[in-house]
């Protein structure tokens, strides 16, 4: 038996020591804003947070999370307004919005260790997330978005 | 123009001279419809009660002033919900805030349900103006009726009419008042619509309406469809698309997985699937252990042999062999200007296979409930596969429907839904509902890949280097011959064509006698199932076409741009005409003389190694042409031969744009989708399958790739034409000859790698 | 003439064995009643668990899923699988009838209670060093714990390895039995660092080479480096190739949190060592072991010249251009450095910078190759961060191209060979080495 506390609640499986985490996130467990995308950890639409950073759970075996207190987008934030999905709607960067679940989730962790992420902080971390869509420009101005409203924040405080 | 084409506009521009339109009680609230002229004159609520309508614009106002508006269009990342509706709701002087889309399922009652083109704002723009101008005009009648002045006396806007201090809204009215309308064609035709001035919404930002469900996780895709029941299956995709048969499956090994249910070989009457093995089992994850774990051996016939080379080598000779192909263009004297010509210039250029890639990979769940079978997936042209889906299982197309999904991705894979098939064979087999998931590799091996080209480019010069002839011959998989060969036209010599496979290289540009020679590569149609993908045919017309000119410029000793604007004299055939292509080759030479103008082109200094390159193209087809032009600038690493994509600035006329935020997105994807074909994607065709099978090997633009990108609309209140392709057909040859001003390099082959940059500058440097 | 010489090298191994067994003969200590429990001072017992966690008794007494400490690990050695045996106060198969004596007989002699020799697998030649008050509060601990009943199981290892008396030559030969002396002029916190190292954690067990024989080997070759258990236990010496020195402050910072953001993390065995071993004992003992080893690989001197390269290394992180024509720079790109990538900043404990990771800088690329494929477990390194296993997502060949871009560009060691080979090997379940 595998525990998890996924988005804020205890919930247990069994499940083959193989099975990723994703699939039990999609088809166990209902939450379907995870992705499947590429399977080999490459395209990054499968991205959640496990202990609070990014990881592909698609080649996470479930079994090897155990314990682990995992969020996926619909637990990013309870009303789906963390000021990433804010700069997501506000620059419109969204077009089939596949892979955006994924996008955002490593955003978070990308400003999370990066405050105020340069160009070439976001080329890097944002890279393993595909965009089929090509919707990269306003992703880049999303993720700066959110960073100086979160800074802003952070000042006020 | 094409007969595809037409045969989508039925449902609406073309339709508009046969159809009427209703205005009439549907429950509590008022619906809007087109109909059959002999219904639209008999009693509307009637009408609209029985469902004797096949409007492919349907809209509710409700008494809670909620408008709806139903939309036959897939959505998969152009927003194409927002745009339609804000056509009629500014017409219909709508409260946009209470305006809401609904994306439906198949129904006869919808007329062609496709997605694809860049069609969707085109077709559609005339008649949801005139229905809203037809209901406002009805709103309006009915709101002084009630209020007790005259019609005139009023204005509507914001859902509301006034007269003065009196007011009522659309939502009281629709409560209170008696409307039942119906209106013939043409008084639908004479309906007043709003000068382009006086738009609110067309033209105007707003907020795409399926946005926030995107960054929230609750937009459902196909692959989250789920019912009750459901067995999950994977495919064991067979070494070729077609002439694969099973002769055995060994699944003992896959026995050892928990959750594996069995397997089961296709049997499918309609074809599309041959060779096919489903495996299934309680979750996904379970099908795709089992599937690595049952083997398969098939027989197969020639096209297992067949890779890359052989199928451009075949392209090469059928355009030797003057008989083949069909005659786009064929202008008289072609042969004898090339004969008489003072010097010519001829070059061939290749594009590798090019993979959809659509992130969200194929996949449908069917089952049959109540004696109608249910396809759940995202899908782009839902007429195309319920008759093939009809066939494969024995029933009538009636009794099918397909529930609509978003996609996670389209760029025309999903025209083809050939992989809703396997799930409806397998769910009728099984009696269960059964949903298919393909994984990445099972997704690219099963593609409709964009087809490798090859084409020939001539032309000839008199002694003053003016252009007397040019011949265009390209060969590729043609999907419209393979999926819906009906729907292709006649060429001048009676062959008929895929018109999609050849477009583009039907120009605007006037050079003097013209040939266009469009032929079908049978081997690359045996081989594989030529998809149409992002743009089609241009994607490749245009990198042989605008490479070229850039080579006859410098042939001739000419700048680029002023040779290209010497050409775009919009006499003859490229004048242009009402409606679509109103100014023709002027508005083309007009984006011309912008970007250069922005550019600064010819003006530039750059750093060493770095280069400008131009290139301008009609989008997707000269009746719909989409005027564009894109400068690139590149950066040529001599030693590594690699290039960096430094900048691209496009300049676009789409005539009326309705989205403007959208249609930004649109162009921007569409130039990366472009610059992405051009130096990072391509893949191989080797030995009846393309070689790569997921992101390690097969390496679309990511984030760090992406170039500054500078994009201007010249603005423009003609016919809206299509955005979402238009870029991708224009960016590839503007860094091809971006990367010749940089270095010397002449590049004719896409993708552009690096060996091929390096091997092109020591060619260069010896000639 | 030459049969000769096989007959006199004939007679000399005879003579040899013959002297073995002499030596191999030990009494055996009456076997006692279990004492109980409570016949221990529980300060004494507390004691002795925490110096059994900082010894890893648990980690090779513990068979994967079985009852602590009752033995049944099999631990590979290049001679064959020997299997630990059961530790606790089981009269019939673990310790319950060993006296005191005869177990601190055991933990320095390396000589069972019936005087059988045991196997240099456990590490005698390290704890000979205890103190006689450790080994008391260790017997102490041990025999007050549940008795579990595990009958030992049978070694494989090939003849003449099997014959235990042999280990009576081995001893005499390779172990150097006494306790640790204090270093005169070093500090109390050193010399408490090497009396741990040396002693109960038996560092030098795997960081030290062994001889053709299994024994540590001495001299230069001491903390020089080995391979255990298809890992690479890095050089502890001058030798470590990490590209920044081991200073105490990272020493402390690895020992204590299981990773650093100037080395990186602890993988593998050594991540148990951290977790479940060294966890047991108070900062200060930390922070001794850090003082000790800082010495032993002299970091001291290496401080300004780490200074300097920590600044040129991280910024080898940057996106690569070369992306578009070196298949490991890409993929290093798409797959790795979402999670990898510093900024021109210091590197973050949490975003492991493989320029400073000395699984990029050893000799072999054994470790990387493992963490690669294998992924860094949920309990492992820094305790709650993972890293996934790419052993489905990535095929050798791309492994190869990433661990070839990554020490061309991010160490100046010369290149890796045979990588594909060594990665199959490792997927195999073998070292790569």
């Amino acid at each position: 038996m595998t525990t998890l506390k996924l988005n804020g609640r205890d919930v247990s499986f069994d499940v083959d020591p193989e099975t990723p985490l994703l699939w039990v996130i999609r088809d166990q467990l209902g939450l379907t804003g995870t992705k499947f995308g590429c399977g080999i950890g490459m395209c990054g639409a499968c991205t959640v947070h496990l202990n609070g950073r990014a990881v592909r759970s698609c080649i996470l075996p479930a079994a090897a999370a155990d314990g682990a207190a995992i969020t996926t987008i619909e637990g990013l934030d309870p009303n789906g307004q963390h000021p990433l999905q804010q700069a997501w709607i506000e620059t419109q960067a969204p077009q089939c919005g596949y892979c955006q679940s994924g996008q955002i989730m490593q955003a978070a962790t990308l400003l999370q260790d990066f405050p105020q992420p340069t160009d070439k902080d976001i080329d890097s971390v944002m890279n393993g997330n595909l965009c089929r869509c090509m919707a990269y420009r306003r992703i880049r101005a999303a993720i700066k978005l959110a960073a100086t409203r979160m800074g802003e924040e952070a000042g006020h405080e | 123009m094409s007969k595809l084409r037409q045969h989508a506009d039925d449902a609406s521009t073309f339709a508009m001279s046969r159809r009427g339109f209703l205005i009439g009680a549907a429950g509590a609230g008022l619906m809007l419809a087109f109909a059959r002229n002999g219904l639209a004159a008999t009693d509307p609520d009637k009408t609209i009660a029985e469902g004797a309508y096949e409007p492919n614009l349907w809209c509710r106002i409700a008494p809670d002033e909620t408008i709806t508006v139903n939309i036959i269009r897939a959505e998969m990342g152009q927003h194409v919900g927002t745009a339609l509706a804000r056509i009629l709701a500014d017409e219909l002087e709508a409260d946009w805030d209470h305006v809401r889309i609904e994306h439906v399922d198949s129904d006869p009652k919808w007329g062609t349900m496709v997605t694809g083109g860049s069609w969707s704002v085109w077709q559609s723009f005339t008649p949801l103006s005139q229905a809203g101008a037809a209901a406002r005009t009805a709103l309006i009648a009915e709101g002084a009726r009630l209020l007790g002045v005259a019609a005139s006396a009023c204005t509507a806007r914001a859902s509301v009419v006034s007269a003065g201090a009196k007011s009522i809204s659309y939502a009281d009215i629709v409560r209170r008042g008696k409307l039942s309308r119906s209106y013939s064609a043409d008084e639908l035709k004479a309906m007043p619509v709003k000068p382009p001035d006086q738009r609110r919404l067309v033209g105007h930002d707003t907020q795409a309406i399926d946005i926030p469900d995107k960054t929230d996780g609750k937009a459902l895709y196909g692959i989250d469809a789920s019912v009750e029941g459901m067995v999950h299956a994977r495919p064991v995709i067979p070494p070729t698309r077609n002439g694969s048969n099973v002769v055995s499956v060994d699944d003992s090994a896959a026995k050892q997985v928990m959750g594996y249910l069995g397997h089961l070989v296709l049997d499918d009457p309609s074809g599309t699937v041959p060779g096919w093995v489903m495996v299934f089992a309680d979750s996904f994850d379970a099908a795709n252990r089992a599937v690595e774990r049952v083997k398969v051996e098939w027989t197969n016939d020639d096209t297992v042999g067949i890779s890359e080379k052989d199928i451009l080598d075949h392209g090469a000779e059928l355009i030797a062999d003057a008989s083949t192909g069909a005659m786009v263009f064929n202008d008289e004297g072609v042969d004898a200007a090339f004969a008489s010509a003072d010097s010519t210039l001829e070059q061939t250029y290749t594009t590798a296979s090019v993979l959809h890639f659509a992130l969200e990979p194929i996949n449908a769940l069917a089952f049959e409930k109540d004696g109608i079978w249910e396809i759940h997936t995202g899908n782009q042209w839902q007429t195309l596969i319920l008759p093939v889906l009809a066939k494969a299982l024995g029933v009538d197309e009636s009794k099918i429907v397909m529930r609509t999904y978003r996609l996670g991705g389209g760029f025309g894979r999903r025209l083809n839904g050939d992989y809703a098939v396997p799930a409806a064979l397998a769910a009728k087999a099984l009696g269960k509902p059964v949903k298919m998931v393909c994984t990445r590799a099972d997704d690219v091996h099963f593609d409709s890949i964009r087809s490798p080209s090859i084409q020939r480019v001539r032309m000839a010069f008199d002694k003053e280097g003016k252009v007397t002839a040019m011949q265009h011959d390209a060969a590729a998989g043609w999907p419209t011959q393979v999926m819906v060969p009906s729907f292709m036209p006649k060429g001048l010599n009676d062959q008929p064509y895929d018109p999609f496979s050849i477009s583009g290289a039907d120009s605007w540009y006037t050079v003097g006698a013209q040939r266009v020679r469009a032929i079908s590569n049978d081997m690359a149609n045996r081989a594989f199932r030529p998809g149409w993908l992002r743009s089609v045919g241009p994607g490749w017309t245009n990198w042989a076409s605008e490479c070229f000119f850039d080579e006859a410029a410098h042939k001739l000793g000419v700048d680029p741009v002023a040779f290209r604007l010497r050409l775009l004299d919009a006499t003859g055939r490229n004048a242009g005409s009402a409606p679509n292509a109103v100014g023709g080759a002027s508005r083309q030479a007009a984006v011309v003389r912008r970007l250069a103008e922005k550019t600064s082109w010819g003006k530039l200094a750059l750093a060493a190694d770095t280069g400008v390159g131009f290139a301008t193209t009609f989008g997707q087809e000269r009746g719909m042409p989409t005027w564009i032009a894109c400068v690139a600038q590149v950066h040529v690493d001599r030693s590594t031969g690699m290039v960096r994509l430094q900048k691209l600035t496009l300049v676009v006329d789409a005539g009326t744009i309705v989205h403007p935020d959208g249609a930004l997105a649109q162009i921007e994807g569409g130039a990366l989708w472009g610059a992405s074909m051009a130096l990072h994607e391509g893949t191989t065709f080797l030995n009846g399958q393309v070689k790569d099978s997921n992101l390690d090997t097969y390496t679309p633009m990511r984030m760090a790739d992406v170039p500054e990108i500078d994009i201007e609309f010249l603005p423009s209140t003609e016919t809206a034409v299509g955005l979402g392709e238009p870029a991708t057909t224009v960016v590839g040859p503007a860094i091809g000859n971006a990367i010749f001003a940089a270095v010397g390099a002449r590049l004719r082959h896409i993708p552009i790698r690096p060996a091929d940059v390096l091997a092109a500058l020591k060619s260069s440097a010896k000639a | 003439m030459f049969k000769r010489v096989i007959l006199f090298l004939l007679a000399l191994i005879v003579v040899g064995i013959a002297g073995v067994f002499v030596l191999a003969w030990h009494p055996s200590y009456e076997p006692i009643e279990p004492p109980a429990a409570a016949s221990f001072d529980a300060g004494q017992v507390q004691r002795g668990e925490m110096l059994a966690s900082a010894g890893y008794c648990a980690t090779c007494h513990t068979a994967k899923g079985g009852a602590r400490n009752a033995g049944g690990y099999p631990l590979k050695t290049g001679f064959g699988t020997i299997h630990s045996t059961n530790i606790t106060p089981d009269p019939a198969t673990g310790i319950g009838t060993w006296s005191e004596a005869a177990f601190a007989r055991a933990m320095r002699e390396g000589i069972a209670r019936d005087g059988s020799e045991l196997y240099p697998a456990f590490p005698f030649d390290h704890f000979t060093r205890l103190s006689d008050e450790d080994v008391a509060a260790l017997y102490a601990y041990l025999m007050s714990q549940a008795a579990v009943s595990a009958p030992a199981k049978d070694n494989k290892l090939p003849f003449p390895l099997n014959i235990r008396a042999l280990q009576a030559g081995w001893k005499l030969l390779f172990l150097d039995q006494g306790r640790f002396e204090p270093v005169a002029g070093k500090s109390e916190e050193w010399n408490r660092g090497a009396y741990l190292a040396e002693g109960l954690g038996h560092c030098g067990a795997c960081h030290t080479p062994r001889n053709a024989l299994g024994a540590e080997k001495s001299g230069e070759h001491v903390y020089a480096g080995a391979f255990i258990d298809g890992w690479t236990a890095p050089a502890l010496n001058a030798a470590q190739a990490a590209p920044l020195a081991w200073n105490a402050d990272e020493l402390f910072g690895f020992l204590r949190r299981g990773g650093t953001a100037l080395h990186g993390v602890a993988a593998g065995p050594m991540s148990e060592v951290v977790h479940e071993g060294l966890s047991a004992l108070p900062d200060s003992d930390i922070h001794a072991l850090a003082t000790y080893f800082a010495e032993v690989n002299g970091s001291d001197a290496r401080s300004a010249e780490s200074n300097a390269r920590l600044a040129t290394l991280v910024e080898s992180g940057a996106p690569d251009p070369r992306a578009r024509y070196d298949e490991g720079a890409d993929l290093y790109r798409s797959a790795c450095a979402a999670c990898h990538y510093n900024s021109a900043h210091p590197p973050a404990l949490l975003r492991p910078e493989l320029a400073l990771n000395s699984a990029l800088s050893e000799a072999v690329p054994t470790n990387f190759i493992r963490v690669v494929l294998h992924g860094v477990g949920i309990g492992e390194g820094i305790p709650g961060a993972m890293m996934p296993p790419f052993d489905r997502a990535l095929s050798d060949p791309e492994i190869a191209a990433i661990a070839a871009y990554l020490r061309d560009t991010m160490t100046d060691k010369p290149a890796w060979t045979d990588l594909s080979t060594r990665i199959a090997a490792v997927r195999q379940g073998g070292s790569g080495s």
